[in-house]
C-alpha cells in the first residue's frame, strides 16, 4: 500500500514499446509477409522506482527520448507499465494535452463544461469554479463566442485556465509554460506557485531547467530509461549540463573529423593569407586545467595555445587574435601592438599563449582568427577561422557578452 | 470493480456532456436541426406505410404499426452495435492524450442512442393515438423495464465490440453486415409465429427476440408482456454485459498504444 505521506509511488516500473519494422495489419500482409511483422522491443523505462511526497514539486529532466514523457504518460494512466506498479493518491489533473475534447462550434462557456467534465468534475463543481476559470483566462468578452473564432493563444489560455482550476491533488505538466504571451506566462507561473503553496503535488517535465529550479524542490534526471541522479535541482542540473556538454563535445569532435576529411587542402588555404615566412603549426584551446577543450561555460577561463614554425626572419612582428560569433559578428580582437607589448622579431620556431581569464561570452558558437603580422598589419600568417568553440551556460541572459552585475532591490 | 464503478460515477458529467454534444451535433448545420430527430422516424413510417399497404400487402392488420413499434427499438440496438463499436476508435485523439475511464465512451454512445430512441417514442405514441389504434396505459407500465433490459444488452455489446474494434479494425465493417443479418433473425418484420418449431431453442438464444416481442405486445397488441421471456432476456443481457466489462477491462490498457 501507498505510504500516507506519499502522493505518488512508482515501483520497479519498466515499459517497452513494440517498434515494427514494417507493420502490415491486413490479413494478406500478415499471411504473405510474415517476416515483415518482425519488431523490436524498445525498452524506454528500465526498472524505475521513485516516490513523491504530498505537496512536493518534482522536475523530470533528461535529453530527448530518455523516457521522461513516457513516465508522465504512465502517471496519467494513458498507458500502462509492462511490469511494476504505480500508485497515486488523489485527483490527478494533467497539463499535457491542453484543450483535448474542445468542440469548435460550441461556445467558450460550454467548452469549459465539457473540458472540465473530462477531468472528472461534476456540474456543481464546475459551476463553483466557472467564474475563476473565466477570470483567469481573461476571455470575459469572448466567452459566449464559439471556440473556432478564437485565436490559438486564446484557445490555449482557456484550456490552461480549465486545467489549472480543477483543484487537483496531483498536477502533471509537460512543457506547458509556453502558453500565451509573456504576461500570461508570468500569470501561469504565479498560479503554479500558488497551487504549490496550497499543497498540490506537482510533477513537471521540461527542458527549461530554470523553470524547474524556480518551482521544484527536487529534480530527477532520467538517462536511458534509468534514474541517473536525483536531488536538489541545482545540483542535478549542473551534473546534467555537464553530461550534455561532454556529449556535445563528442559530437562536435566527430563533426570536426568529418569536416576535415571533406575539406581539401585548397579549401584550407583559402582561409590563410600572408607570406607564410612564419606559419602556425599546432593551435589549441585549453581549459583551466590545461586540457584541450571545445566547449566552455560563460565565465570560465580559456587559454589559446599557439605554436608556429619560422622559415625566414620576420622583423617587427605582431601576434593577434579575434573572436567572432558564428554569424560573423566580431566580438573581440586585439594584438600585441594594441596591448603595448615591446616590438620583437621572430627568428626561430616558438609559441605564444593567450590567457583569457574570464570568457564572458553569451552561449553560442564562435570561431577564432589567429594572426602573425609585421609592421602595420601586413599578414605573415593570417589564419581565418582557425578554431571553433562553443559557449554554454545555464543562465539564459541575452546579448553578446555577460556584463558582470549585481541587483539591489529597494522594495 | 467497485472502485471502477465509483470512478465512472464520478465522470457522469462527462457522459452527460458527451451525450448532449452528440444529440445536438447529430443534425448540426441542417435547416431542421434537432427537429430531424422526430422528422426522420416519421418519414420512415410514411415510406413503410406506402410500401406495405400498397405494394407488398401483408395479412397483418395495420402492418405499418406492427412494423414501426418494433423497428424503432430495433434501430436503437443496431445503431448501438454499429456506432458503439467505433466509439473508442472515433475518439482516439482523446484516448491518446488524456486520461478518463475508457468505459465512458461506449456508455455515452449507447446512452445517446437510447435517448434518441426515447424521442422516437414520442412519435410512436403520437402515431398510435392519431391513427386511432390507441394505447393501453396499464401495459405501458412495462415499457421502462423493457427499455432497461434492452439498454443493458446494448451496453454489453458496445463495450465488447468497441474494445475489440481497436485491435481488429475490420470488425466495424463486419458488424454492419451482422446487424443486417441479425434483423432478419429477429422478429422485427414478421411475427415469431412463423418461426419453425424445431428452430425455436436456437431462436430463444437471441436476446433481442423477447425484447422486440415485449415492445410489440405492449404497443401493438396492447397487452402486458410475458414476464418469463423478458426475464430470460434480462439474464442474457446481464451475461453479455458482464462479458463486455471483462473483455473491456482486459483490453483497455493497451488502447493508447494501438493508435
Amino acid at each position: 500500500m501507498i505510504d500516507e505521506n506519499n502522493a505518488i509511488e512508482v515501483r520497479n516500473v519498466s515499459k517497452h514499446f513494440k517498434v515494427y519494422y514494417d507493420k502490415g495489419s491486413q490479413l494478406k500482409e500478415r499471411v504473405l509477409f510474415r517476416k515483415r511483422n518482425a519488431y523490436e522491443n524498445r525498452l524506454v523505462l528500465n526498472d524505475i522506482s521513485f516516490s513523491i511526497k504530498k505537496g512536493e514539486a518534482v522536475g523530470l529532466v533528461g535529453k530527448n527520448g530518455c523516457g521522461k514523457s513516457t513516465t508522465l504518460k504512465l502517471l496519467t494512466k494513458i498507458i500502462y507499465p509492462n511490469s511494476g506498479t504505480i500508485e497515486m493518491c488523489g485527483r490527478v489533473s494533467s497539463l499535457i494535452e491542453l484543450g483535448a475534447g474542445f468542440h469548435p462550434d460550441m461556445s467558450g462557456r460550454e467548452n469549459i463544461y465539457t473540458n472540465a467534465a473530462i477531468f472528472g468534475l461534476t456540474k456543481r463543481e464546475i459551476d463553483a469554479r466557472l467564474d475563476d476559470i473565466i477570470a483567469f483566462s481573461e476571455l470575459e468578452k469572448f466567452i459566449d463566442n464559439p471556440v473556432r473564432t478564437y485565436s490559438s493563444g486564446m484557445y490555449m489560455r482557456l484550456a490552461f485556465s480549465v486545467a489549472i482550476n480543477v483543484n487537483a491533488d496531483i498536477l502533471l505538466i509537460d512543457e506547458i509554460l509556453a502558453v500565451g504571451d509573456a504576461n500570461f506566462q508570468a500569470k501561469c507561473f504565479n498560479k503554479l506557485r500558488e497551487i504549490k503553496a496550497e499543497g498540490t503535488t506537482i510533477v513537471i517535465v521540461s527542458h527549461s531547467l530554470g523553470q524547474i529550479e524556480q518551482i521544484c524542490d527536487r529534480s530527477i534526471w532520467i538517462k536511458d530509461g534509468k534514474i541517473q541522479m536525483e536531488g536538489a535541482p541545482k545540483d542535478v542540473h549542473l551534473e546534467y549540463l555537464d553530461y550534455m556538454n561532454t556529449e556535445r563535445m563528442e559530437l562536435a569532435e566527430r563533426e570536426k573529423t568529418r569536416r576535415e576529411a571533406e575539406g581539401s587542402e585548397a579549401a584550407k588555404k583559402k582561409k590563410r593569407y600572408g607570406s607564410m615566412d612564419c606559419k602556425f603549426t599546432d593551435i589549441k584551446l585549453l581549459d583551466a586545467n590545461g586540457n584541450e577543450q571545445k566547449t566552455f561555460r560563460t565565465g570560465e577561463a580559456m587559454k589559446l595555445d599557439l605554436h608556429y614554425e619560422c622559415h625566414k626572419k620576420v622583423t617587427d612582428a605582431v601576434f593577434g587574435f579575434g573572436i567572432f560569433r558564428s554569424d560573423g559578428l566580431w566580438c573581440y580582437g586585439t594584438n600585441t601592438r594594441i596591448d603595448h607589448k615591446d616590438n620583437f622579431d621572430i627568428e626561430r620556431d616558438g609559441s605564444y599563449e593567450v590567457d583569457l581569464k574570464e570568457l564572458m561570452l553569451i552561449p553560442g558558437e564562435y570561431w577564432i582568427d589567429v594572426t602573425i603580422e609585421y609592421g602595420e598589419g601586413n599578414p605573415v600568417d593570417y589564419y581565418k577561422e582557425a578554431l571553433r568553440f562553443e559557449v554554454v551556460s545555464k543562465v539564459s541572459d541575452v546579448g553578446v557578452v555577460r556584463i558582470p552585475h549585481e541587483w539591489t532591490l529597494n522594495l | 470493480m467497485i472502485k471502477e464503478f465509483k470512478e465512472i460515477y464520478a465522470y457522469r458529467q462527462m457522459i452527460f456532456s458527451l451525450v448532449k454534444k452528440d444529440l445536438r451535433g447529430r443534425y448540426k448545420g441542417s435547416v431542421l436541426g434537432f427537429m430531424w430527430t422526430f422528422v426522420n422516424p416519421l418519414l420512415q413510417l410514411c415510406v413503410y406505410t406506402l410500401v406495405f399497404s400498397i405494394i407488398m400487402r401483408q395479412n397483418i392488420e395495420k402492418y405499418y404499426l406492427f412494423l414501426f413499434v418494433a423497428l424503432i427499438p430495433w434501430m436503437f440496438f443496431s445503431s448501438a452495435l454499429t456506432s458503439g463499436s467505433i466509439s473508442i476508435l472515433n475518439q482516439k485523439d482523446m484516448v491518446k492524450k488524456i486520461y478518463f475511464p475508457r468505459e465512458v465512451m461506449p456508455i455515452a454512445d449507447t446512452t445517446s442512442n437510447f435517448v434518441n430512441m426515447l424521442f422516437c417514442f414520442v412519435v410512436i405514441f403520437a402515431v398510435l393515438l392519431v391513427s386511432g389504434w390507441g394505447v393501453n396505459l396499464y401495459a405501458c407500465l412495462a415499457l421502462p423495464v423493457i427499455m432497461i433490459v434492452e439498454y443493458i444488452i446494448c451496453l454489453g455489446i458496445a463495450l465488447l465490440t468497441s474494445a475489440l474494434t481497436v485491435y481488429f479494425r475490420d470488425l466495424q465493417y463486419i458488424l454492419g453486415i451482422i446487424a443486417m443479418a441479425w434483423q432478419y433473425v429477429t422478429p422485427v418484420m414478421y411475427s415469431s409465429e412463423r418461426v419453425p418449431e424445431e428452430l425455436l431453442p436456437l431462436w430463444n438464444l437471441n436476446p433481442m427476440t423477447p425484447v422486440i416481442e415485449a415492445y410489440r405486445s405492449v404497443l401493438y397488441y396492447k397487452t402486458f408482456p410475458e414476464l418469463n421471456t423478458l426475464l430470460s432476456a434480462f439474464v442474457l443481457g446481464v451475461i453479455v454485459l458482464v462479458l463486455g466489462i471483462i473483455v473491456f477491462n482486459k483490453l483497455e490498457k493497451g488502447f493508447a498504444e494501438e493508435f
